[in-house]
């Protein structure tokens, strides 16, 4: 692994279902340390943009490298950045069947191959962070919706990445649940977290973003800085999408 | 009119005497057709009661796990063919969930040339009457050549009097035993495995202590074959053809492998699909997390799409065991002595045809509504903690 690489290098990144055309022409470099919100109208592709970063979904054509290793469709190359990309989704995906800890230390004993003993201590320092050590032993279904999503962080961070990507993760909360999980977020992100967060938080874009992507029907529009962003967007498309969703 | 028609006093009440009409109805109804009965049986001679179990039966039965003779009362017959009917349901089960398993996943893969094979399975297997499939596995087994023109496979010898694999020379008593001590030691580890009490003891502990009720299950078993072989006889005889006859080794008659293979292979049809509703009620987010967490495909397939998929398929396997409990009663078509066909037997011999019935009766709804009782402590076991699913207790 490549350790001045910058964390994401897209190009020329391509992807249809059918005939339906989701990404066309995506170019995106992410630096390390740096933070991207991305954000753009519902079938704009940025989910699909997100999941091709750590292969959930294959791309057809164009080039995505992860910390300097490009994804090729080989077994050994997806293991290695599957391992070093954390992922937060927008249902949680936390496996019922398992505590809160045997969540956060599946994936650290069996692809880290760390010692149990090590998971848990692992596991109970990142619940602490997120909030909820006191949940440990208690199964998903049996928390709220905001602490599910604050463990599935703290399940993501328990492998220790170096870059994270969360899918619209508040979208699926309660109005009243979603400031505990930004709370969260913007500690990652002032700790100097690589991130791409796809969401419409833009509350959360202003004051943790480096950059904000407009995304419209799998292109990138516009990118810049939050400030210049919101306040001079260059295209009409984004000032219409800014006026939506800022406009009530 | 109405006022004939309402009842004085509260609805509860109204419910009450409902009950009380309903049942009373009900317990005359029983009683009048027992008198009658008994009257009826009085009349043309025939004495009722158990006291025939005590007799000797005089005739023979020609599958029997337990050492029978003629001498043997009926008690003991009863009891050897439910044993020879748990042993068929335990082979038959278990063949059927591990087939079935492996039908079911060749039909959720993604190589089209499994799934075609799958398919093509279930379609066959699922869609014959099962007494025919019988038939067509019995006709197999019985015209296969002679016991002079035997086939040999790697030492064992197959012909249409049966299936003659090597193995120690034991007594059948001994056999069972040893089979019924892997069963319980298997039995405990899944119980171990299972059980709430277990689960705040560390999963490594609860693995270990599984694993040696499993090893003590075999332990047991070799011990007893050790202990009761004859020591005349060489570790392991080799079955050898002597003209029409074959001695040593165990034989498998065309009777049991027959019924066995039918209620695998018809089983593994209805497993199958099970299997495949199973894997498609997983949530595909969850395994997503599993693959965004960087499992590898085995270790997402062993740790989150099976533990959940099982749990979405047990009420399922509950109830088509149950089903294939009730399918081995097909042994009397092809004469293979299940408690079934030994009550056949006894009422032919004895006459007691109530009483017989009666304990046929009493003997599948004990082997059913166990079998019932166990899948579903299992099922309440596994189920999700904090799910709206989980059923109160």
């Amino acid at each position: 692994m490549d350790r001045t690489a910058p964390a994401i290098e897209i190009t020329g990144l391509h992807k249809s279902y059918g005939g339906f055309q989701a990404l066309r022409g995506i170019d995106l470099t992410v630096a390390r340390g740096e933070r991207v919100v991305v954000c753009g109208p519902s079938g704009s592709g940025k989910s699909t943009m997100i999941r091709c970063i750590n292969q959930l979904e294959e791309h057809d054509s164009g080039t995505i490298r992860v910390l300097g290793t490009v994804l090729d469709g080989r077994l050994a190359s997806l293991d290695e950045i599957r391992r070093e990309v954390g992922m937060v989704f927008q249902q949680f995906n936390l496996f019922p069947h398992m505590t809160v800890l045997e969540n956060c230390t599946l994936a650290p004993m069996l692809v880290r191959r760390l010692p149990r003993a090590e998971a848990e201590a692992t596991a109970m320092r990142f619940l602490e962070k997120v909030r909820i050590p006191e949940q440990a032993q208690k199964y998903p279904a049996q928390l709220s919706g905001g602490q599910q999503q604050r463990v599935a962080i703290a399940r993501a961070l328990c492998m220790e990445p170096q870059i994270m990507l969360f899918d619209e993760p508040t979208s699926a909360l309660d109005p009243e649940m979603i400031a505990e999980v930004l709370d969260v977020m913007v500690t990652l992100a002032q700790e100097g977290m690589t991130m791409v967060c796809v969401t419409h938080e833009m509350g959360f874009a202003r004051k943790v973003a480096d950059r904000v992507i407009f995304m419209d029907r799998g292109e990138i529009i516009e990118a810049a800085p939050p400030g210049q962003f919101f306040s001079a967007p260059q295209n009409d498309r984004t000032r219409q999408f800014l006026s939506q969703v800022l406009g009530h | 009119m109405a006022r004939l028609l309402s009842f004085p006093g509260t609805r509860r009440q109204r419910e009450l005497a409902l009950q009380a009409v309903f049942l009373s109805a009900l317990a005359a109804l029983v009683l009048g057709a027992a008198l009658t009965a008994r009257e009826r049986l009085a009349a043309q001679g025939l004495t009722s009661g158990f006291g025939f179990l005590r007799k000797a039966t005089g005739w023979e039965i020609n599958f029997a796990l337990l050492p029978t003779t003629t001498a043997d009362p009926y008690w003991w017959y009863l009891l050897s063919g439910l044993v020879n009917t748990l042993f068929m349901g335990a082979v038959g089960l278990s063949g059927a969930f591990a087939l079935g398993l492996l039908v079911g996943l060749m039909r959720s893969g993604r190589n089209p040339a499994a799934r075609l094979l799958g398919t093509l399975y279930v379609e066959l297997f699922r869609n014959l009457p099962i007494i025919l499939q019988l038939f067509f596995w019995y006709a197999v087994a019985t015209a296969l050549p002679n016991p002079r023109q035997s086939i040999e496979i790697g030492g064992a010898l197959v012909n249409a009097r049966g299936i003659y694999l090597p193995g120690p020379e034991i007594g059948r008593g001994i056999a069972a035993l040893s089979a019924l001590a892997i069963l319980a030691g298997a039995g405990l580890a899944v119980g171990i495995l299972a059980a709430r009490r277990f689960r705040r003891a560390a999963p490594l502990r609860r693995q270990s202590l599984a694993a040696l009720s499993l090893a003590a299950g075999f332990a047991v078993a070799a011990g007893l074959a050790l202990a009761f072989r004859d020591p005349a006889t060489p570790w392991i005889t080799h079955p050898r053809a002597e003209g029409l006859r074959i001695t040593g080794g165990w034989r498998i008659q065309p009777e049991f492998y027959a019924l066995a293979l039918t209620i695998i292979t018809y089983g593994a049809a209805y497993v199958g699909e099970i299997v495949r509703g199973g894997l498609k009620a997983v949530p595909r987010g969850q395994i997503e997390a599993a693959a965004a967490l960087g499992l590898t495909a085995w270790q997402r397939f062993s740790r989150v799409t099976m533990p959940l998929a099982f749990r979405a398929m047990l009420p399922m396997l509950a109830n088509q065991s149950v089903w294939l409990m009730k399918a081995t009663t097909l042994g009397i078509a092809v004469g293979f002595s299940d408690f079934f066909m030994v009550v056949a037997g006894s009422i032919n011999h004895s006459g007691q045809t109530l009483e017989l019935i009666g304990i046929l009766m009493a003997g599948f709804l004990a082997i059913n509504l166990t079998l019932a009782a166990l899948m579903n402590r299992l099922d309440r076991a596994l189920s999700l903690e904090g799910s709206s699913m989980r059923p109160r207790r």
